[in-house]
């Protein structure tokens, strides 16, 4: 693993997240996919599950800078991120398709938890907060297998590794 | 075949690509325990009050405030529309609108009080002795949230309550106050909670944000008479507010299914507030 170059890479992510992505958001609930979502997927399925389990939770903390409240989305990231490294240990994911599946499950059930974390630091409770996280998580999984190839190049990580024997 | 493993899956056999480092230790420590070091320091985060973890955020936009301005630019002229062939933009417009509104309702009060205090002289413009503190938007509804991270903070004589002001009206109060950036709540925040008036009504009520774009008006009899396009306007709040300023006007206005008593009210903002790219702050008695 690059750590440097994972390091500049979230950063960019981070700052595109918070700056630009707007700019395709859609739906009057401004639905946008989460560009860190689909870098936590493609980490935990293309890391080793020690790195999966650090870049998860480095990705829930990014995720937490540019967002309400701190914690929640660090520790659902990093559980969420470490289950799907450990699961890719016996079911491969490498078909687009199943990556989008990936993407859309583990942002519904992170998203879920964040939410439910954040009530406990007493955040305001969203009225439409289900309809979000549904939608922000099947814009992801619609758009982050196209991510995945940009990020490979980047990260310096073969994709093509898997062969049927 | 050193980090390959053979799986059986569906009756297929698969070779699945496993790195080869996968089975060694990160250093000497176990993955078990770099999973508990990382969850703790999560718990440690949510459980941290507010205060002290805003100052990663706080942090965060000071660092990156120009690629996130940048940022929030080209999405913002992105997604704005061209006007057709107005003399004057449709955000000056609504600026002088709102500016007119918050004259003629001053007016209006003053008139009243001269009515009951005949004689008595009083400052004309009550904002007279306030400061208006501008700032630029660093990052706005981020992630969905109701509140903007601006360029201003303690040492620029912010303080938490403070209201903010976005083309001449009301769009939230300041809640978070770091030495050189503020966090601002904004009034469609569920967690706003602002004194507010509806134009003609003697009455105060409270205003709470809906979470999406507007303000619900809660706990107001029906014997008010309340009409669709009425303005609604921020309560005077001694040392925060000294004269009514617009918040917006009646979007909605049917009874309340949960209390058929009470007004449903939904409010429509003044301004457009993801297109801001600028806030004034109101300082009461400033220092210099």
């Amino acid at each position: 693993m690059r750590w440097l170059r994972f390091a500049v890479f979230i950063l960019i992510v981070t700052v595109l997240q918070a700056g630009m992505v707007e700019i395709i958001a859609v739906t009057r609930w401004n639905i946008r996919p989460d560009l860190l979502l689909i870098l936590l997927v493609f980490f935990s399925i293309y890391c080793n599950t020690s790195e999966a389990i650090i870049t998860s939770f480095t990705i829930g903390f990014a995720a937490d800078i540019i967002s309400g409240a701190m914690g929640s989305q660090t520790l659902s990231f990093g559980l969420f991120g470490t289950s799907l490294a450990y699961l890719h240990r016996v079911v491969s994911i490498r078909k687009i398709a199943y990556q989008s599946v990936a993407i859309f499950i583990t942002g519904v059930l992170a998203g879920t938890l964040a939410y439910l974390l954040s009530l406990l630091k007493g955040q305001p409770a969203s009225p439409n907060i289900y309809a979000v996280v549904f939608g922000t998580s099947l814009y992801s999984s619609l758009v982050g297998p196209f991510f995945f190839l940009p990020s490979a190049w980047w990260m310096r990580i073969k994709t093509h590794r898997f062969r049927k024997s | 075949m050193d980090g390959i493993r053979v799986a059986n899956m569906t009756r297929k056999q698969t070779r699945i690509w496993v790195p080869k480092s996968n089975k060694r230790r990160l250093g000497s420590v176990s993955r078990r325990m770099v999973f508990t070091w990382f969850a703790l320091a999560g718990l440690i985060l949510l459980v941290a009050p507010q205060s002290f973890t805003g100052k990663f955020q706080f942090a965060f936009a000071r660092i990156f405030y120009w690629p996130l301005s940048i940022g929030r630019n080209i999405s913002l002229s992105a997604r704005t529309r061209q006007p057709l062939t107005d003399a004057v933009s449709q955000r000056e417009h609504n600026q002088l609108q709102n500016h007119l509104a918050n004259i003629t309702e001053e007016l209006l009060q003053k008139h009243r009080r001269v009515e009951e205090l005949s004689g008595l002289r009083d400052r004309l413009y009550a904002l007279q002795g306030a400061k208006l503190m501008l700032a630029d938007v660093i990052t706005g509804s981020i992630s969905g949230e109701n509140r903007l991270i601006i360029n201003r903070g303690e040492s620029d004589g912010l303080a938490m309550g403070q209201f903010v002001l976005g083309d001449n009206s009301v769009i939230g109060t300041i809640s978070e106050v770091s030495a050189r950036t503020s966090m601002a709540r904004l009034i469609t925040d569920p967690a706003s909670n602002i004194g507010a008036r509806i134009v003609g009504l003697n009455v105060e009520t409270v205003i709470q944000g809906d979470g999406k774009d507007s303000v619900k008006v809660q706990l107001l009899s029906i014997k008010h008479k309340v009409r669709v396009g009425d303005d609604v306007y921020a309560c005077k709040k001694p040392g925060f507010l000294d004269a009514p300023i617009k918040i917006g006007t009646v979007a909605e206005c049917k009874r309340d299914d949960e209390n058929p008593l009470l007004w449903d009210i939904t409010v429509k903002p003044a301004c457009d507030i993801k297109k801001l790219t600028d806030v004034a702050i109101i300082i009461m008695n400033p220092q210099q």
